[in-house]
């Protein structure tokens, strides 16, 4: 037992943890890491909306 | 009292909700905005309407009372809702289905399917499938959320149907996409809150994480709900006031694991009992009485009967003393045990048999119904038509990317809490002497309303109230859209102007509207199942086109129809005839008698028949030049 929860269950309840903090280490990925993307897709947006 | 609450908290919404709806009507100019909200929305908003519309009071109430009998095995779910339900869903099918849908200008999933395979007859079947089962899963919702209010505070439900389904269709019909997602958004606050609340409640009243789980994982299946039996002592047992009583009539022996009434007193064939002695029965088990309801779980006939009854129970709950008006002198008294359960009376004790805290054991029917559950819904998630709608609003890709984080948060503090929350729901139901309430969905209510204080009663209800109403809203859009947009502009070829598009959809979604009211103020049986098979229909019916027109450029017209009626054919045929939960209640029995098979979801078989249709079709009967054409146009921003 850890933390009064079976292995399997444990697993599930950190698993669902650490799901979330991949969720938010992937935004701060994104935020901090590749700050310029925001441009670049933008561009891609108005590109095909132009030739749509 | 209440009703005033309930008055001024609606009157609350209805106006807060109005105003968004006013300023949705000012910004939709176009059919566009109307569908998509005019591709500009935000991470945030994205975020928290994407979250908003995948958790509905179902997933707050009926899933956490769930939770409440499976045990905690149940936050495989609320692994899979983040990491399916989120990360992949916006990963592998949210960027792509924008870029696509941009491509192939689409604001459905069905114009989708439409666009890209050339198939105005794909868009109309598969915009058709969306509304029925839209419209009957919308009663759903709005059934359950009724039924919480009526039993609350006492409202008529048909009251409660009317104003629950009158306020979300005004501000949707009127504000579109925008208003939806912006009422989402407040909406889902609004759970944040209430989830946060309710957890850390709970988990403080347990004394934290490792007690409150160690104190669910003590509580053993007698406590929780095997039924009592009578064991070593004698039911019926006879004594008498005089100096002759008859011998005893039986010693009945109740098969019950253990947990037995041991001793009586006065005892069977006891002659001379004082005319005033008390009846004493001792129990081997420590029970979880209600004083309240202390006669509706111990029931008893006295013969002839003096009358003028009342029960005391020791500190332990393991002794009850009957005192009652004196015997007559001289007589013979016949006493019966009549009824009588353990515990809470909750299922929770067969359905987690290796507590609630562990998994149950591999391949026990609690075992296979977690693993349908899990995986229905878990994968089920990732063709929703009414969440695909979310990826088509987003302003930019960057908008999806920063919407996993808040989404990933926002899930998490819904679907775990709520998992985490039910089963300890079963400690302080025992704790404070609550009986399981009769059906899963009153667990988590029944608890909130005896250890909470009133104030946070209301705001929870009305968290669960969002929930449904953010479903609701979402669901009334995309079968608007389906009807109005898919089946009757492209299936039946009325394009027209703008205005007149963006007119045909709101009356579309009005006539969505009212057919729902009228399914909810009389709902036929099969509406209230309709939760149970329809993430599992959509996904079936959807993910194998869905997935394979994404990143498959060989996928073919034949092979989307293909898969698209192969899965909702499947499903159906799985749902009436197969399935444990749906067949019982359409044709009497499931045709097969085996919980190995009846009690797996059709996502287990359906989805890899659909997927495997759909690439054996598209091989067979490969595009034609213009689905080519449409193809290269889909994956040009790709």
């Amino acid at each position: 037992m850890i933390l009064g929860m079976g292995i399997w269950v444990f697993i599930a309840w950190i698993g669902t943890i650490l799901s979330a903090v991949l969720c938010l280490l992937y935004g701060v990925y994104h935020w901090v890491m590749k700050p310029d993307e925001k441009k670049s897709s933008e561009v891609k947006n108005k590109q095909s909306k132009k030739g749509g | 009292m209440d009703i005033i609450f309930f008055i001024i908290f609606m009157a609350l919404f209805t106006g807060m909700f109005s105003i968004i709806g006013f300023f949705g009507y000012k910004k939709t100019k176009t059919a566009e905005d109307y569908f998509v909200a005019g591709r500009k929305m935000g991470s945030i908003v994205i975020a928290f309407s994407y979250g908003a519309t995948f958790i509905s009071a179902v997933a707050l109430i009926g899933f956490s009372g769930i939770a409440s009998l499976y045990g905690h095995a149940l936050l495989w779910l609320a692994l899979l809702n983040i990491l399916v339900g989120i990360l992949i869903a916006f990963v592998v099918y949210g960027f792509r289905t924008r870029k696509m849908g941009l491509s192939l200008k689409a604001v459905t999933l069905p114009e989708m399917l439409g666009n890209r395979f050339n198939s105005t007859r794909l868009q109309a079947t598969s915009g058709l499938i969306i509304a029925i089962f839209m419209i009957a899963y919308t009663s759903a919702v709005f059934l359950a959320i009724s039924s919480l209010f009526v039993v609350t505070f006492g409202i008529p439900y048909e009251i409660c149907v009317v104003i629950f389904t009158v306020v979300v269709g005004i501000y949707l019909i009127v504000g579109g996409l925008y208003a939806v997602m912006w009422t989402h958004a407040i909406q889902g606050a609004l759970m944040v809150v209430g989830m946060l609340i309710l957890t850390v409640g709970i988990y403080g009243m347990l004394g934290g994480v490792g007690p409150a789980h160690e104190a669910a994982a003590d509580m053993t299946p007698i406590e929780l709900g095997v039924p009592l039996g009578i064991g070593t002592a004698s039911n019926p047992w006879n004594f008498s006031t005089g100096t002759l009583a008859i011998d005893k009539v039986s010693n009945f022996n109740h098969d019950a694991a253990g947990f037995l009434i041991d001793t009586i007193n006065p005892l069977d064939g006891q002659i001379n009992v004082d005319v005033d002695q008390n009846i004493i029965i001792h129990f081997s088990n420590k029970t979880a009485p209600n004083t309240k309801q202390v006669s509706d779980r111990f029931k008893y006939t006295c013969s002839p009967d003096p009358g003028g009854w009342t029960e005391e129970w020791n500190e332990n709950y393991t002794q009850a003393t009957l005192s009652h008006n004196d015997f007559q002198s001289g007589k013979t008294y016949t006493f019966e045990v009549t009824d009588a359960i353990s515990g809470l009376g909750s299922p929770a004790g067969a359905l987690a048999p290796s507590g609630l805290t562990s998994m149950p054991p591999m391949p026990s029917p609690p075992f296979l119904m977690l693993l349908t559950l899990i995986f229905g819904v878990g994968i089920g998630v990732l063709a929703q038509p009414q969440l695909v709608v979310r990826y088509l609003s987003a302003k930019s890709e960057k908008a999806l990317k920063k919407a996993i984080p808040y989404g990933g948060i926002f899930i998490l503090l819904m679907t775990f809490t709520a998992f985490s929350i039910g089963p300890l729901c079963n400690v302080l139901m025992a704790e404070n002497g609550l009986f399981y309430p009769g059906t899963p969905d009153r667990v988590v209510p029944l608890v909130i309303e005896e250890v909470f204080p009133p104030w946070f009663v209301f705001l929870f209800l009305f968290a669960v109230l969002s929930a449904a109403m953010s479903t609701a809203s979402a669901l009334f859009h995309t079968a608007g859209a389906s009807i109005g947009r898919d089946v009757y502009e492209k299936g039946m070829k009325k394009k027209g102007s703008e205005k007149k598009s963006l007119k045909i959809t709101r009356v579309a979604t009005l006539g969505i509207v009212i057919a729902t009211l009228i399914i909810s103020l009389n709902p036929p049986d099969v509406v209230a199942i309709m939760t149970a098979f329809f993430f599992g229909l959509m996904a079936v019916t959807f993910l194998a086109p869905y997935t394979l027109m994404l990143y498959w450029k060989k996928t073919s017209k034949a092979g989307a129809w293909a898969g698209m009626l192969g899965g909702f054919i499947f499903t159906m045929f799985w749902y009436v005839l197969i399935y444990f939960k749906t067949a019982p209640q359409i044709i009497g029995s499931s045709m097969i008698d085996n919980y190995m098979v009846n009690m797996l979801d059709p996502i287990f078989i359906g989805l890899p028949v659909s997927f495997v249709l759909t690439y054996i079709f598209s091989i067979l009967m490969k595009q034609d030049k213009d689905e080519q054409k449409l193809m290269k146009k889909s994956f040009e921003n790709i």
